[in-house]
């Protein structure tokens, strides 16, 4: 149960879901992501990507326009 | 809400909602016509903003995630399109309204315009609707990508007839005067639920399910 997380903030659309996708590969199962973003869309896409891999993910807009997202990785 | 980290917009949503009003209120004075179309204009970017709904995204996520849901959103919109096209093509023609559409022959200067296009799109983050939106949202870069756009369609728009008669153009087909209506409303929704489950399939395959 470690919990890493990485910088997106301020990248474009498919770059933090390509970096997520990244670290995810080197996290053993159980660990979790934690990741912070300003633009919804790319919230959302996370969400999204999360649940249709059977991840489990917890999105909360922590303030106006910002999303703090933490993604459990339970399976390989 | 839970933290003093929101700030409330309630202000700012009575501010603009005055505004609008106002604004529109003037506008009806001038022309009914134009305020029909900026009440269309302000729902339409409410929704998209709201909606969340991306074609960057639609385009670029089967082959970079394997993803297709957007996709799947975007061939409803088209199927949605062309039947209010139908019906309002149809509707003009039994009214005898001539129809002044903006819709012209495919050819080589439409796949590279397209692929310039997609280019930028990528690398900006959003289409012509998601920068708007971007910029609505307060994001300053795609003030940028805004400005690109702005000159690359006045360019385009210049210019489209010369590129058209350098490279010549496939002669136009309207399907409905060849076929009719209704044969070519039925293949075209088989051709796009061909391509729902075409994209369904492929999430499948790309998640491994």
């Amino acid at each position: 149960m470690t919990r890493f997380a990485i910088d997106i903030w301020g990248e474009m659309c498919p770059i933090p879901l390509i970096k997520a996708k990244k670290k995810l590969l080197s996290m053993q199962c159980g660990d979790i992501l934690v990741l912070e973003t300003e633009h919804s869309c790319t919230s959302r896409g996370i969400v999204v990507w999360a649940k249709a891999n059977r991840y489990t993910i917890e999105e909360k807009e922590v303030a106006n326009g910002i999303w703090h997202l933490e993604l459990t990785k339970t399976h390989e | 809400m839970e933290n003093s980290a929101f700030r409330s917009q309630r202000k700012w949503n009575i501010g603009f909602i005055l505004f609008l009003t106002l604004l529109l209120a003037l506008l009806s004075q001038i022309s009914i016509h134009l305020t029909l179309i900026m009440v269309l204009g302000i729902s339409l970017g409410f929704v998209l903003q709201k909606s969340r709904f991306c074609l960057v995204s639609a385009l670029r996520d089967p082959i970079l995630v394997g993803m297709t849901q957007l996709t799947r959103a975007f061939l409803l919109l088209l199927g949605i399109s062309i039947l209010g096209f139908a019906l309002v093509s149809w509707s003009a023609a039994q009214r005898n309204i001539p129809l002044s559409l903006n819709i012209f022959p495919f050819g080589v200067h439409t796949v590279v315009g397209g692929l310039l296009f997609g280019i930028g799109m990528v690398l900006a983050g959003g289409c012509s609707t998601g920068i708007l939106i971007r910029i609505g949202e307060g994001f300053a870069m795609q003030l940028v990508a805004f400005f690109g756009l702005a000159v690359g369609s006045v360019l385009g728009e210049r210019s489209v007839k010369k590129w058209s008669n350098a490279f010549g153009e496939w002669p136009g087909i309207f399907l409905p005067d060849i076929l009719g209506w209704v044969p070519t409303l039925i293949l075209e929704i088989i051709a796009l639920s061909a391509l729902w489950q075409w994209a369904r399939w492929w999430q499948k395959k790309q998640l491994g399910e």
